[in-house]
């Protein structure tokens, strides 16, 4: 028997098959796809399909073609017929070569499709109505949202309109929604309240590198296989960015690379197998396949939480007392006046050495003689004098850290200071979660309290009754913000407020009469209307009073960029978007255009000029609408840093489809004398982002303890716990997708908890049983993992899940200098929940995710 | 309806197979024909636990694994429904599979499979579950028979489909 529906035979595309390239719609290597649509009662053969392989042989391993069960479904289109959809890995992209992970090789299952499981797509915009949501017509809701947030401005102001949007690209996403949900909030609405998907803000995660001069994305892929050092900081890469670990970092780990490097690097220079070090309070799975290849060349380092910048100052402090750095360099390369304030406040040279490092391991928990051989590692110069070749990359262990601004500053100069950024097999910057696609106009914070920040925190806006009207995009913030259980109290009541209002004399249905009501509640009560768009319903948008259709990926024509080579590809559209489903930026038109018209009649000019420029009839005008941001973009090669990281200005749709898996790399230049568009590799050779070209340094603050936040529950015996979270391989984001594939929800059934053998005894957990997590922030309750992942005293636990989330636990602190929430660290207590565990327990696994020993 | 879940599925009364009917299917794709042949691979008598037997099936170009787990598995024949038996070839690409306690593990990239839940991917690339071969015990003398495979085996178009 079986717990799934299983295939033993898969249908073969006829040569004349439609074709078209896309990127998959999850993490951030963005591996290519070709995608093969026909008619499901029409198929190729063995010796003649549209593959263009022989399917009568069984294929040698590693051939680098797949397809297997999970890479078929059958769509129906708006013609009302079925067709055969097999969406492959593309073998001839240098990204993936045919390799593909659990998560993308799901890409087609993900297909809409009426009878399949993802039959409750979003179809109509719903209303929400006494007795729950009916579906109303785009006309009616368009009105109603441009005529709510028209009267909203006019009588309360831009600020009572907030905003919580994702800014990323994938997930059918790209710089074409970006650019419209960018003109509609920053040019139109010009509201302060905005966010940023799953956070309390608008803002960058990094800019502690780039108000060093030094975009995030700055390395190739080709970067992980060249690296001496490969350097995962909070950056869990095997689960996370599975593919750019399995094609990039693991040949090199393994020697696979020696060739590439020794053709890439100087002559007499030694070239070997890769090192890795990883630091991470985890032994997570990265590490574990790191010691199966080779134990010896895998340094771990597990820090104290909210303590790695205090880590990444002790590695550059001993890197300097052994005089591994290129004083020519740093003196050519980067700003000398601000040099000083880094040599005196991160690496506290007044301070004795021995003492320094005392007092950074007392802090971290890590020890002298680990932070030495790490150091070592990243920057002691190779045999014969060579510098040591280092790619560094963080992720969400550090920009959800503490410190967001100065964990994220301390280990971009620790990378400048030993010369490993712009040079083949170095590079300093994000493994990234998801894609990026992000142009937009001017945002209202520029930076960091450094550069005219922080932000405001709209989450804080929101629970204290702030705003009037709140438009949720592509995020589900009941699960994925901080705090979340407070933030889904006073949201719910505020929207309570306003259907409580309506409901009083019954929901009027005409949008008019509606919008009056709803005016009449803003004045009343403390009323608040939320708007969710999305493509399905999700836990947030139970409290919604409108839920807007989305289209998904395939379903539009989209771009986006990946994190490892900022790889500019087209999405293409391969099938219909369910009932009247719609891109976001033509929502967001539709609604613009409307405002536009509202206040044209109204004879307000300004405001009418403040939401024109929305008139785009296809996703290739707004692309090409949005490039006019990143301004000229005439440049030689040794100008490249000045220009925006994501720039593709020249760039059209067209072309990207004749590129196809081939793509371009942003930031595109257009080159002075030839006029042609050329990709930039590999970042800041010549300059950094600055003014006068050059890396500012940054001194970081000292060590003063835990926010009070946190420090509440220090020396509390009923909170134990240091609490971390992540993500599991297996599921993407909320799993909006994944809760709706049996065998995803099969694998992971429940939010889970991994707690050490030693702490699991004394409360007598075993693996399979059900924890109560617990502090004064909230709960969650879990399936449990006994493992040595965690170290005694620490337990993790999946960062959200469609059935719980663990961020009810964490707290509100954010970074006071940048707004960014610490999604990563807390306290908990944890105790044996004696409830009894449903249907899961029968089909989950239970063994071990990070033991891939075979004694 | 020719398509071999279904079959086995009426022909079963355990508890999991209810699952079948909780909506966890997904959009029904008509298998072809296919038609396995019945062989003997072992007897129940002379397997220990955790101990794999090899063989080829459904030809001898595709590798397979039997194997009693030593507690019930999903599929499982014999007395405590402990044996079970996979394709080794791992669904990511191809790479072999090898038995390691109760776990098929690739060592090209890593993907694990529970020989005790249907061959589900644990951990790893691999976002097909590994093929389960369809066991037959003979009651009387013991002998074990594979006449079937449930999911696709890596690298082919059709289980039988090889020319």
């Amino acid at each position: 028997m079986s717990l799934t529906k299983r295939k033993d035979t898969l249908p073969i595309p006829p040569v004349d098959a439609e074709r078209y390239t896309t990127v998959c719609q999850y993490c951030s290597v963005g591996c290519g796809y070709n995608v093969f649509v026909w008619p499901e009662k029409r198929s190729g053969t063995a010796k003649s399909n549209a593959f263009n392989v022989d399917l009568s042989k069984q294929s040698m391993l590693l051939s680098g073609f797949s397809y297997t069960e999970t890479m078929h479904n059958v769509i129906t289109r708006k013609n009302g017929n079925r067709y055969n959809l097999a969406i492959i890995p593309a073998k001839e992209s240098r990204i993936n070569k045919g390799d593909y992970s659990i998560r993308g090789g799901t890409n087609a299952l993900t297909a809409y499709t009426p009878t399949g499981v993802t039959k409750d797509r979003l179809k109509y915009p719903l209303l929400r109505k006494e007795n729950g949501f009916v579906a109303i017509s785009w006309d009616d809701a368009v009105e109603i949202i441009a005529t709510l947030t028209k009267n909203s401005m006019d009588k309360y102001g831009a600020d009572s309109v907030a905003m919580k949007f994702y800014d990323h690209g994938s997930s059918g996403l790209g710089f074409e929604d970006n650019w419209g949900a960018g003109k509609f909030f920053l040019s139109g609405v010009k509201t302060q309240y905005l966010s940023i998907h799953n956070r309390p803000a608008y803002n960058s995660e990094v800019w502690g590198s780039r108000e060093r001069g030094m975009h995030e994305l700055n390395y190739d892929v080709d970067d992980a296989r060249l690296a001496d050092t490969i350097v995962l900081w909070g950056a869990n890469a095997y689960e996370g960015a599975t593919v750019f670990y399995t094609e990039h970092i693991m040949p090199n780990l393994q020697g696979g690379s020696i060739d590439e490097k020794k053709s890439e690097f100087a002559p007499g220079e030694p070239a070997e197998e890769g090192r890795i070090v990883i630091i991470d309070p985890r032994k997570n799975a990265t590490t574990t396949v790191s010691q199966d290849i080779s134990a010896e060349r895998v340094l771990h380092l597990r820090p104290n939480l909210g303590t790695d910048w205090i880590l990444a100052n002790a590695l550059a402090r001993i890197a300097w007392e052994n005089n591994w750095y290129d004083s020519a360099y740093l003196q050519k390369r980067t700003d000398m006046v601000t040099f000083e304030d880094y040599k005196s406040k991160s690496l506290e040279l007044a301070k004795p050495l021995a003492v320094f490092l005392a007092d950074a391991e007392k802090i971290t928990g890590v020890s002298r003689k680990e932070m030495e051989e790490a150091a070592a590692w990243m920057a002691k110069p190779k045999a014969g004098g060579f510098k040591r070749r280092t790619l560094t990359l963080y992720e969400k262990g550090i920009i959800w850290n503490m410190k967001n601004y100065d964990q994220v500053a301390a280990i971009a100069q620790l990378n400048v200071l030993t010369h490993n950024v712009g040079r083949p097999g170095t590079g300093c910057g994000r493994l990234g979660g998801h894609q990026e696609g992000y142009v937009r106009p001017g945002a209202p914070t520029p930076g960091s309290i450094y550069a005219g920040g922080p932000p405001k925190n709209v989450d804080k806006y929101i629970t204290g009754g702030g705003g009037k009207i709140y438009w949720v995009g592509a995020t589900d913030p009941y699960l994925s913000t901080p705090n979340s259980k407070f933030f889904k109290k006073s949201v719910k009541k505020r929207a309570n407020n306003l259907l409580d209002y309506l409901d009083n004399g019954g929901i009027p249905s005409d949008p008019k009469a509606y919008v009056a009501k709803v005016l009449e509640a803003f004045e009343k009560s403390d009323a608040l209307f939320m708007i969710v768009q999305d493509i399905y319903k999700t836990h947030t948008s139970e409290d919604a009073m409108l839920i807007l259709p989305a289209a998904g990926w395939g379903e539009a024509v989209d771009t986006s960029i990946n994190c490892h080579s900022r790889l500019l590809r087209i999405y293409d559209k391969f099938m219909d978007a369910p009932g009247e489903a719609l891109p976001d930026w033509k929502i967001l038109a539709l609604v613009g255009n409307k405002i536009k018209a509202l206040y044209t009649a109204d004879g307000n000019k300004e405001m009418a000029e403040r939401f024109s420029g929305m008139e785009w009839k296809t996703d290739a005008e707004v692309f090409a609408d949005g490039s006019q941001e990143f301004g000229d973009n005439r440049a030689t090669e040794a100008e490249e840093a000045r220009l925006s990281a994501e720039c593709y200005k020249g760039v059209t749709h067209e072309m990207l489809r004749k590129l196809g898996n081939e793509g371009i790399q942003t930031p595109v230049r257009q080159d002075p004398v030839t006029g042609k568009l050329i990709g930039t590799k590999r970042r800041y050779q010549y300059s950094f982002a600055s003014k006068d070209g050059l890396f500012k340094w940054y001194g970081t603050d000292a060590w003063t303890g835990y926010p009070a936040e946190i420090a509440k529950y220090i020396n509390n015996p009923t909170y134990p716990f240091w609490f971390t979270t992540g993500r599991s391989q297996h599921v993407w984001q909320t799993m909006y997708h994944d809760k709706r594939i049996p065998e995803k929800l099969m694998t992971v059934p429940l939010p889970y908890l991994e707690i050490h053998p030693d702490d699991a005894g004394k409360l007598s957990l075993k693996t399979g049983d059900m924890a109560e997590v617990f502090n004064e922030e909230g709960s969650c309750l879990a399936l449990v993992y006994v493992n040595d992942a965690t170290k005694p005293g620490l337990v993790f636990g999946i960062m959200f899940h469609a059935k719980g989330t663990m961020n009810n636990l964490t707290s509100s602190y954010t970074d006071p200098k940048t707004t960014i929430p610490w999604y990563k660290g807390t306290k908990v207590g944890v105790k044996k929940y004696n409830g009894k565990l449903d249907d899961a327990i029968k089909t989950v696994s239970l063994l071990s995710n990070n033991d891939f020993s075979m004694t | 309806m020719s398509d071999i879940s279904r079959r086995k599925f009426l022909q079963t009364t355990s508890a999991s197979a209810l699952l079948l009917f909780s909506g966890l299917g997904r959009e029904s794709q008509a298998a072809s024909a296919q038609s396995y042949s019945s062989r003997k691979i072992g007897n129940i008598k002379n397997l220990k636990v955790n101990e794999p037997l090899a063989f080829n099936y459904p030809d001898e170009n595709s590798p397979c694994v039997l194997v009693n787990v030593g507690h019930e598995a999903v599929g499982g024949i014999g007395n405590g429904r402990s044996v079970v038996s996979f394709s080794t070839r791992c669904t990511h690409m191809g790479c072999p599979l090898t038995y390691n306690n109760g776990r098929l593990v690739c060592k090209c990239h890593y993907s694990m499979f529970d020989v005790s839940r249907n061959g589900q991917t644990y951990q790893g690339l691999a976002s097909q579950w590994v093929a389960q071969v369809v066991l037959r015990l003979d009651a009387a003398t013991g002998n074990i028979y594979a006449e079937g495979v449930e999911g696709l085996i890596y690298g082919r178009i059709g289980n039988l489909k090889l020319s």
